[in-house]
Protein backbone atom coordinates (compact mmCIF):
# COMPACT_ATOMS: atom_id res chain seq x y z
CA UNK A 1 0.00 0.00 0.00
CA UNK A 2 1.46 3.45 -0.52
CA UNK A 3 1.58 5.84 1.83
CA UNK A 4 1.29 9.42 1.39
CA UNK A 5 1.43 12.30 4.76
CA UNK A 6 -0.94 14.94 4.05
CA UNK A 7 -2.14 18.15 5.64
CA UNK A 8 -5.57 19.75 5.63
CA UNK A 9 -6.01 21.43 2.43
CA UNK A 10 -3.65 18.86 0.43
CA UNK A 11 -4.75 17.16 -2.33
CA UNK A 12 -4.12 13.30 -3.92
CA UNK A 13 -5.15 12.88 -6.96
CA UNK A 14 -6.06 9.41 -8.73
CA UNK A 15 -5.16 8.53 -12.29
CA UNK A 16 -5.82 12.16 -14.71
CA UNK A 17 -9.51 13.03 -13.35
CA UNK A 18 -10.30 11.79 -9.46
CA UNK A 19 -8.79 14.05 -6.70
CA UNK A 20 -8.98 13.41 -2.82
CA UNK A 21 -8.67 16.34 -0.48
CA UNK A 22 -8.25 15.99 2.79
CA UNK A 23 -10.47 19.05 4.36
CA UNK A 24 -10.29 18.50 8.02
CA UNK A 25 -8.47 16.98 10.78
CA UNK A 26 -9.97 17.07 13.99
CA UNK A 27 -8.74 14.39 16.92
CA UNK A 28 -9.58 11.15 15.61
CA UNK A 29 -12.28 12.44 12.81
CA UNK A 30 -10.69 13.02 9.22
CA UNK A 31 -13.08 14.99 6.59
CA UNK A 32 -12.69 13.58 2.90
CA UNK A 33 -13.50 15.20 -0.03
CA UNK A 34 -13.65 13.08 -3.28
CA UNK A 35 -13.83 14.56 -6.80
CA UNK A 36 -14.51 12.13 -9.18
CA UNK A 37 -16.03 11.60 -13.00
CA UNK A 38 -19.67 10.67 -12.61
CA UNK A 39 -19.34 7.20 -13.85
CA UNK A 40 -16.92 6.17 -10.55
CA UNK A 41 -19.45 5.46 -7.63
CA UNK A 42 -17.96 6.47 -4.35
CA UNK A 43 -18.62 4.13 -1.17
CA UNK A 44 -17.84 4.35 2.30
CA UNK A 45 -15.85 1.29 2.40
CA UNK A 46 -17.87 -0.33 5.65
CA UNK A 47 -20.56 -0.29 3.70
CA UNK A 48 -19.60 -1.25 0.37
CA UNK A 49 -18.48 -4.52 2.27
CA UNK A 50 -21.87 -5.28 3.57
CA UNK A 51 -23.55 -4.94 0.45
CA UNK A 52 -21.12 -7.26 -1.20
CA UNK A 53 -21.67 -9.70 1.70
CA UNK A 54 -25.34 -9.46 1.07
CA UNK A 55 -25.37 -9.33 -2.57
CA UNK A 56 -23.37 -12.99 -2.35
CA UNK A 57 -25.66 -14.30 0.16
CA UNK A 58 -28.52 -13.73 -1.95
CA UNK A 59 -27.05 -15.09 -4.95
CA UNK A 60 -26.40 -17.71 -3.42
CA UNK A 61 -29.92 -19.09 -3.25
CA UNK A 62 -31.37 -21.60 -5.53
CA UNK A 63 -35.59 -20.78 -6.45
CA UNK A 64 -36.78 -23.74 -3.94
CA UNK A 65 -34.98 -21.73 -1.31
CA UNK A 66 -37.66 -18.60 -1.16
CA UNK A 67 -40.65 -19.21 1.51
CA UNK A 68 -43.83 -19.27 -0.13
CA UNK A 69 -45.67 -16.03 0.21
CA UNK A 70 -49.72 -15.52 -1.04
CA UNK A 71 -50.76 -13.49 -3.36
CA UNK A 72 -51.40 -10.00 -2.70
CA UNK A 73 -55.24 -9.29 -1.79
CA UNK B 1 -31.23 -9.17 -31.48
CA UNK B 2 -32.84 -12.03 -28.86
CA UNK B 3 -30.11 -13.33 -26.31
CA UNK B 4 -30.50 -16.57 -24.85
CA UNK B 5 -28.35 -17.47 -22.40
CA UNK B 6 -28.96 -21.13 -20.50
CA UNK B 7 -29.50 -19.88 -17.48
CA UNK B 8 -28.23 -22.93 -14.24
CA UNK B 9 -31.43 -21.93 -12.21
CA UNK B 10 -34.16 -21.77 -15.24
CA UNK B 11 -32.99 -23.32 -17.91
CA UNK B 12 -32.79 -21.54 -21.74
CA UNK B 13 -33.83 -17.85 -21.53
CA UNK B 14 -34.81 -15.88 -24.59
CA UNK B 15 -34.40 -12.51 -23.72
CA UNK B 16 -35.75 -9.97 -26.06
CA UNK B 17 -33.46 -7.14 -27.01
CA UNK B 18 -35.76 -4.27 -24.62
CA UNK B 19 -36.01 -6.96 -21.70
CA UNK B 20 -32.09 -6.77 -21.18
CA UNK B 21 -30.89 -4.35 -18.24
CA UNK B 22 -27.62 -2.70 -18.68
CA UNK B 23 -26.10 -2.29 -14.84
CA UNK B 24 -22.59 0.28 -16.10
CA UNK B 25 -21.13 -0.18 -12.46
CA UNK B 26 -22.74 -3.66 -11.86
CA UNK B 27 -23.72 -4.86 -9.19
CA UNK B 28 -21.17 -4.44 -5.96
CA UNK B 29 -19.28 -7.45 -5.75
CA UNK B 30 -19.83 -8.82 -9.17
CA UNK B 31 -18.67 -8.62 -12.55
CA UNK B 32 -21.32 -9.04 -14.67
CA UNK B 33 -22.82 -5.28 -16.24
CA UNK B 34 -26.11 -7.39 -18.61
CA UNK B 35 -29.32 -8.74 -16.35
CA UNK B 36 -32.88 -9.14 -17.15
CA UNK B 37 -35.96 -9.94 -14.48
CA UNK B 38 -37.06 -13.37 -14.57
CA UNK B 39 -40.63 -13.60 -12.59
CA UNK B 40 -41.40 -17.31 -12.69
CA UNK B 41 -45.17 -16.33 -12.04
CA UNK B 42 -47.01 -12.65 -12.24
CA UNK B 43 -48.48 -13.10 -9.00
CA UNK B 44 -45.16 -14.42 -7.16
CA UNK B 45 -43.46 -11.96 -4.32
CA UNK B 46 -40.10 -12.66 -5.76
CA UNK B 47 -38.38 -12.38 -9.06
CA UNK B 48 -34.83 -13.00 -10.15
CA UNK B 49 -32.07 -10.82 -11.39
CA UNK B 50 -30.45 -13.34 -13.73
CA UNK B 51 -26.98 -11.97 -15.36
CA UNK B 52 -26.71 -12.31 -18.88
CA UNK B 53 -22.86 -12.58 -18.99
CA UNK B 54 -23.15 -15.52 -16.01
CA UNK B 55 -25.69 -18.24 -16.68
CA UNK B 56 -24.68 -19.38 -12.34
CA UNK B 57 -25.77 -15.23 -11.39
CA UNK B 58 -28.90 -14.50 -10.29
CA UNK B 59 -30.04 -12.61 -7.16
CA UNK B 60 -33.45 -12.70 -5.60
CA UNK B 61 -35.54 -9.59 -5.46
CA UNK B 62 -38.53 -8.58 -3.86
CA UNK B 63 -41.04 -4.98 -4.41
CA UNK B 64 -39.79 -3.79 -0.57
CA UNK B 65 -43.42 -1.89 -0.42
CA UNK B 66 -44.56 -5.85 -0.88
CA UNK B 67 -43.61 -5.92 2.84
CA UNK B 68 -42.38 -2.88 4.46
CA UNK B 69 -44.91 -0.62 4.47
CA UNK B 70 -42.99 2.51 5.97
CA UNK B 71 -40.19 1.78 3.12
CA UNK B 72 -38.42 4.96 1.68
CA UNK B 73 -35.80 5.52 -0.57
CA UNK B 74 -33.40 8.55 0.08
CA UNK B 75 -30.69 8.72 -2.31
CA UNK B 76 -27.39 11.18 -1.67
CA UNK B 77 -27.57 14.83 -2.70
CA UNK B 78 -27.59 14.65 -6.49
CA UNK B 79 -27.18 10.72 -7.02
CA UNK B 80 -30.54 10.56 -8.89
CA UNK B 81 -28.72 13.29 -11.50
CA UNK B 82 -25.44 11.25 -11.39
CA UNK B 83 -26.84 8.00 -12.20
CA UNK B 84 -29.10 9.59 -15.21
CA UNK B 85 -32.25 8.49 -13.16
CA UNK B 86 -35.28 10.54 -13.03
CA UNK B 87 -35.58 12.56 -10.36
CA UNK B 88 -38.85 11.02 -9.17
CA UNK B 89 -38.15 7.38 -7.83
CA UNK B 90 -42.44 6.86 -8.92
CA UNK B 91 -40.55 6.44 -12.11
CA UNK B 92 -38.29 3.91 -11.31
CA UNK B 93 -39.16 0.16 -10.72
CA UNK B 94 -37.07 -0.41 -7.08
CA UNK B 95 -36.42 -3.50 -5.89
CA UNK B 96 -34.72 -4.82 -3.49
CA UNK B 97 -32.11 -7.99 -2.98
CA UNK B 98 -33.48 -11.29 -0.54
CA UNK B 99 -31.48 -13.53 1.70
CA UNK B 100 -33.31 -16.53 1.64
CA UNK B 101 -32.80 -18.82 4.53
CA UNK B 102 -34.33 -22.55 5.51
CA UNK B 103 -35.89 -20.43 8.51
CA UNK B 104 -38.74 -18.36 7.17
CA UNK B 105 -37.57 -15.75 10.49
CA UNK B 106 -33.99 -15.40 8.87
CA UNK B 107 -35.16 -14.28 5.54
CA UNK B 108 -34.29 -10.74 5.15
CA UNK B 109 -34.46 -8.12 2.36
CA UNK B 110 -31.55 -5.51 1.79
CA UNK B 111 -33.26 -2.29 2.38
CA UNK B 112 -29.75 -0.53 2.18
CA UNK B 113 -28.45 -1.11 -1.23
CA UNK B 114 -31.64 -1.06 -3.31
CA UNK B 115 -31.85 -1.85 -6.98
CA UNK B 116 -33.18 1.04 -9.01
CA UNK B 117 -34.32 0.83 -12.86
CA UNK B 118 -35.73 2.96 -15.52
CA UNK B 119 -35.19 3.06 -19.25
CA UNK B 120 -33.29 -0.47 -19.27
CA UNK B 121 -30.59 0.61 -17.40
CA UNK B 122 -30.27 -0.33 -13.28
CA UNK B 123 -28.20 0.50 -10.64
CA UNK B 124 -27.39 -0.68 -7.04
CA UNK B 125 -27.63 2.22 -4.75
CA UNK B 126 -26.74 2.77 -1.35
CA UNK B 127 -30.30 4.85 0.78
CA UNK B 128 -29.48 7.16 3.29
CA UNK B 129 -33.24 6.59 4.91
CA UNK B 130 -32.62 6.62 8.67
CA UNK B 131 -34.46 3.42 9.48
CA UNK B 132 -32.96 1.27 6.02
CA UNK B 133 -31.54 -1.92 7.43
CA UNK B 134 -29.60 -4.27 5.78
CA UNK B 135 -31.31 -7.29 6.70
CA UNK B 136 -34.57 -6.65 7.44
CA UNK B 137 -36.39 -9.71 8.60
CA UNK B 138 -39.36 -10.49 5.43
CA UNK B 139 -41.42 -11.95 7.95
CA UNK B 140 -41.42 -9.28 11.03
CA UNK B 141 -43.74 -11.95 13.22
CA UNK B 142 -41.56 -15.13 12.69
CA UNK B 143 -38.79 -13.15 13.24
CA UNK B 144 -40.46 -11.57 16.59
CA UNK B 145 -41.60 -15.43 17.48
CA UNK B 146 -38.75 -16.49 16.47
CA UNK B 147 -36.33 -14.39 19.20
CA UNK B 148 -39.22 -14.95 21.86
CA UNK B 149 -38.70 -18.79 21.68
Amino acid sequence: MLIITRRPGEKIVLGDDIVVTVMEISGQTARIGIAAPKAVPVYREEIWAAVKEENEAAASADPGALPPVPPQS
Amino acid sequence: MTTTIDSTRFGRIEVAPGSAIEFPNGLIGFDSRTFTLVARDAEDAFLWLQSLDDPELALPLTDPRRFFEGFALALGEGEFERLGLPADDDACEVYVTVRASERIEDCTANLRAPIVIADGRGHQVINHAEDAELRAPLFREAAAAGQAA
